[in-house]
């Protein structure tokens, strides 16, 4: 033996023991992550800030933990004055930028406040007389400890114990998020074929970038960092795919995740200030109008759907920017929420997606639009007898179109029978299931798959590949982790300073969801496939600026 | 802000509904996991729809049955070898539902649940070979000996349960696979284990059931005289026996198998107690054993006229065996009325007898009676030179299939021997007298068995 073949040789035992325990080492490092990354997030909502006392005549006193505080006898107002004289909605009291307003939603009984009726809304100040229909009472300023709290929220820094303790975990948790990340960079190197060395600096920027942004939010923002470990602990699975299954994409890749970051950082910046939030809302409500309508004139058809804009050096897919402004269409404040009702805006934007879908034809990203205005428009009427009957119409509308239109209907006919057409309508999704089968729970180690080779293997089917190259056990880590976006989302809500922010979560979260529910469920077969991504785990620039985008507005919301 | 929290509930009930749906595939992935590895589009094991690599198959003298030489796999070196036991490895494409490519498909190919179908090194280890409890050329010999014929022997070993002798016929060399197409006549069922998978028309082998249900349920049967004067009207219909036998006792009718006696026999046990003997007998009862699970026979007598009775009890009626079952059934006879499970995988752990899967279903007495019965049949019916040394008990079967066609022929039973404790059975489809012809395959393979 020539010592060329000796050394080769070794090198290959070398790359196949690496495997051999990486491949146990990756599921249980996930875990950990997760475990690391959830509890600090579910913990810190269960402090919860007391801005204000509302004193009644008898002396009880109501603390105020909101920034829009619904008043009324009703059981889900936040502030329950029960007298039968006031309305089950009779007021909103609202805290912006240091301003107490309080706004009347047309109750019976109206408002006074020192004795003057209000109108519809009237700022007030600590220790006026506020009358609701009669019963009175008073704002009062929190007690000076809670003050404290109050300048720790609006941005400054302060080194309490508990601030380091947070510190230090979220830094341990990072570490080890660079460590699985690096493993996994060594895993690909020492798959079957190996990988091209220009992954080696994406790689590396990728590791920086975490690094930097990492510490940026630490000086920056207040609270937890973990959310956005998170999303990098997907986006490094999300480029060690594409590393498998794509390598000339990786530079892409990378900067996508640097543009997404970088919109994670702007759209934040707006949101911090519920007046700039607002102003981002019409901004993206322009944007999104523009982007239809470049879609509609300009749309190329690259795989399925006319969703692509080719600007000559870059392609986009202008829909996936549209989700963001979407969701900030949807959003209001609480007292305009519950005074105007009015959703004329928000129906029409939605209206205007639509029937841009329906022209380019792409069904999937029709069924997710539809989903998040549901839950929207659900938050913000409250009023489920006409979301059925929207349901029931899309519903309507949704057969029309699959019997209408052959190749949507052609997807349908292989639906809960793949088998039978495994290697025709039903190719993807069988080819899905045998990776998921090939991988068992600890999967045959990144870059040793084979669904790698088939079309759209990163991204409809990229959850085939997760479970083939990396394990059952990471892809359900990836799934848990959109589903926490979810849970997180909800868990803002009861707490947030403002509907705005509470309806842009649930919003992207719900996108996230659906997305992810459509790719997964539909590439092994217990929906009808749809091609759509699971946002920062596919392959895609345009998906993973949006996943960012979707994720700031979530983030806003804490 | 706690409205706003409520409404969030359609969000959750659309997260709730993902979770169902995932749930859905974690379940068909539990269940199907291993059949979806199975395609042969699966890279990780297949190559051009063909697998990749699987473990070595042995037999129980070390003989390969089946291996992967050079990327391809490989059957056993002798032609007439392999073909003998292409049932029991299985083809190449996969249609052997019982051969161990499909049934230890896990183990052969390393595949399992928690892993896939990852391996070390792209490499299978040992713990993925199989040795069998078949002796490949004891079964060729009874391939060779069924001459063409459609039909299977079995033999086993009814003290441990090894199954030493398993052969199905028509096969074919899954070496170079023939156009099974061409052919539908030959090759008619070829991809059947008709051993384990087929059930047939007993005829007079069902004697023995009826036989051990009359000596549990009859007190005196062993005393009591039954005359044959070559037919006898139940109902409407006669049954009849070829010549008369005359006056005969349970002993005597089961060796001539006189079907008059047996009619009457039957109709003595009833409906009930014939039902619950043929139960425990095996019919009417899968068999599972290292991933195999043969045919059902099939008794049903629960609302039987007199005449079916009559018709049941001498193995006609609607009545069915599975060969295997069958052969079981004899093992437990000679092993004093405990039935031992048959296996065909060789047994690799320290307490073999520990975990041997024993049941009792006739008490010693009865067995011993039935025993004794069976030896008496070749002694006085057989012939003991056709069998001689063999301590030969058995029952043949000539089973009626319907009009124009010749009878299934059948020859079951065991030695009675320590040293080659051996139950057995012949079936040979449309094979004519059970006594002549199927007996025939039994002397020659049963010879070879004791002489190995």
């Amino acid at each position: 033996m020539s010592i060329n073949l000796f050394l080769s040789d070794l090198t290959a035992q070398a790359a196949s023991a690496y495997t051999l325990v990486a491949r146990w080492l990756f599921p249980l490092l996930a875990l950990v992550i997760l475990v690391r990354c959830l509890v600090p997030l579910i913990q810190e909502r269960s402090a919860n800030t007391v801005w204000g006392y509302l004193v009644l005549a008898n002396g009880t006193s109501i603390p105020v933990r909101n920034w829009e505080n619904l008043i009324g006898r009703g059981k889900y107002a936040d502030i329950v004055v029960n007298f039968p004289v006031v309305s089950r909605s009779h007021a909103v009291l609202t805290f912006r930028n240091g301003i107490w307003t309080i706004a009347d939603l047309g109750s019976k009984g109206g408002i006074t406040v020192n004795g003057v009726k209000v109108d519809k809304a009237q700022e007030i100040q600590f220790g006026d007389v506020i009358s609701l229909a009669g019963i009175e009472m008073a704002l009062v300023p929190q007690l000076q400890n809670e003050a404290s709290k109050f300048t720790d929220v609006a941005g400054g820094s302060s080194d309490t114990e508990g601030e380091k303790n947070s510190a230090l975990n979220s830094a341990v948790t990072l570490l080890l998020l660079f460590l699985f990340q690096v493993l996994a960079l060594v895993q690909l190197f020492a798959s079957r074929d190996g990988i091209t060395l220009a992954a080696l600096p994406v790689f590396g920027i990728y590791f920086l970038v975490e690094l930097l942004h990492y510490l940026l939010m630490r000086r920056l923002q207040s609270g937890n960092i973990e959310l956005e470990l998170l999303a990098y602990f997907l986006c490094g699975l999300n480029l060690a795919l594409v590393a498998s299954a794509a390598p000339s994409d990786l530079k892409k890749q990378l900067a996508a995740i640097l543009l997404g970051i970088a919109a994670y950082t702007v759209i934040t910046w707006f949101c911090r200030d519920l007046g700039r939030a607002r102003r981002l809302k019409y901004l993206a409500l322009g944007g999104g109008v523009l982007l239809l309508i470049l879609n509609l004139a300009f749309g190329e058809k690259i795989y399925g759907a006319r969703n692509w804009i080719n600007l000559g050096f870059i392609t986009f897919q202008p829909l996936e920017f549209v989700k963001i402004s979407f969701v900030l269409a949807g959003t209001a404040t609480l007292d305009r929420l519950l005074t105007t009702r009015n959703m004329t805006a928000f129906i029409a934007f939605a209206g205007a997606c639509m029937i841009t879908l329906a022209l380019i034809r792409d069904f999937g990203t029709a069924v997710v639009f539809f989903g998040a205005f549901l839950v929207i428009a659900f938050m913000y009427s409250g009023d489920l007898r006409t979301l059925f009957l929207v349901t029931a119409g899309a519903a309507f509308a949704g057969i029309a179109v699959v019997t209408f239109m052959p190749y949507i209907a052609m997807r349908f006919a292989a639906w809960g029978k793949v088998w039978q057409y495994a290697d025709s309508t039903g190719f993807q999704q069988t080819r899905t299931m045998i990776a998921a089968a090939s991988g068992g729970l600890f999967g045959v180690g990144g870059g040793n798959g084979y669904l790698k080779n088939i079309a759209a293997a990163d991204t409809d089917l990229v959850f085939g590949m997760l479970c083939e190259e990396w394990g059952l056990l990471v892809a359900l880590c990836v799934l848990l982790v959109i589903i926490f976006f979810v849970f997180y989302a909800v868990l803002l809500t009861k707490n947030s300073r403002s509907a705005f922010y509470a309806i842009a979560a649930c919003g992207a979260a719900t996108i996230f969801l659906l997305q992810t529910a459509l790719n997964v469920l539909g590439s092994v077969d217990v929906l009808p496939l749809t091609g759509l991504t699971i946002p920062f785990i596919s392959n895609g620039g345009s998906s993973m600026v949006a996943s960012w985008g979707l994720l700031a507005l979530i983030r806003s919301a804490a | 802000m706690k409205l706003l929290a409520i409404r969030t509930l359609v969000l959750i009930a659309l997260a709730l509904l993902f979770l169902a749906g995932f749930t859905v595939f974690v379940g068909r992935y539990l269940h199907s996991a291993a059949v979806w590895a199975q395609h042969p589009s699966n890279r990780h094991l297949y190559q051009s729809g063909r697998l990749k690599e699987t473990g070595t198959i042995y037999d129980r003298r070390g003989e390969i049955l089946l291996e992967t030489k050079d990327g391809v796999l490989t059957f056993h070196s002798e032609q007439s070898v392999r073909t003998a036991v292409m049932h029991v490895t299985g083809d190449r494409g996969g249609n052997v539902a019982t051969g161990m490519l499909k049934v230890m498909w896990e183990r052969l190919t390393g595949w399992n649940l928690l892993n896939g179908a990852y391996r070390y090194r792209d490499k299978l280890s040992a713990a993925n070979d199989l040795t069998l409890t078949l002796d490949a050329r004891l079964s060729a010999l009874a391939y060779k000996e069924l001459k063409g014929r459609k039909g299977a022997v079995g033999v086993y070993n009814y003290k441990t349960g090894e199954i030493i002798c398993m052969t199905s016929s028509p096969s074919f060399d899954p070496q170079n696979p023939p156009d099974i197409e061409a052919d539908p006549e030959r090759y008619e069922g070829v991809y059947l284990n008709r051993l384990l998978s087929a059930a047939y028309t007993p005829g007079s082998i069902f004697k023995v059931v009826t036989a051990a249900a009359a000596l549990e349920t009859i007190p005196d049967i062993e005393e009591r005289h039954y005359q044959c004067s070559g037919k006898i009207q139940i109902g409407a219909d006669t049954v009849t026996c070829l010549v008369p036998h005359g006056d005969v006792t349970l002993r005597d009718a089961l060796a001539h198998s006189c079907n008059v006696a047996f009619a009457q026999i039957a109709g003595e046990v009833g409906a009930d107690a014939l039902q619950h003997y043929a139960e425990l007998a095996g019919f009417n009862n899968r068999l599972t054993f290292d991933g195999i699970k043969t045919a059902a026979g099939k008794v049903d007598v629960k609302h039987a006229a007199p005449v079916e009775l009559a018709w049941a009890g001498i193995g006609q009626h609607t009545n069915t065996a599975n060969p295997l079952a069958y052969m079981v059934f004899m093992g437990a006879i000679a092993n004093g009325g405990l039935s031992v499970a048959p296996e065909i995988i060789a047994r690799e752990n320290m307490l073999p007898a520990m975990t041997k899967a024993e049941k009792r279903i006739l008490p010693t007495e009865t067995a011993e009676k039935l025993k004794e019965m069976l030896r008496n049949n070749t002694l006085a019916v057989y012939g003991e030179s056709r069998f001689s040394g063999l301590e030969l008990c058995a029952k043949s079967g000539t089973a009626e299939v319907g009009k124009g066609k010749e009878p299934h022929a059948w020859f079951a039973g065991f030695l009675d021997r320590e040293d080659f404790p051996y139950a057995f059975v012949v079936i040979i489809e449309n094979g004519g007298t059970g006594s002549r012809t199927a007996a025939a395959v039994a002397a020659g393979v049963l010879h070879a068995a004791v002489a190995r």
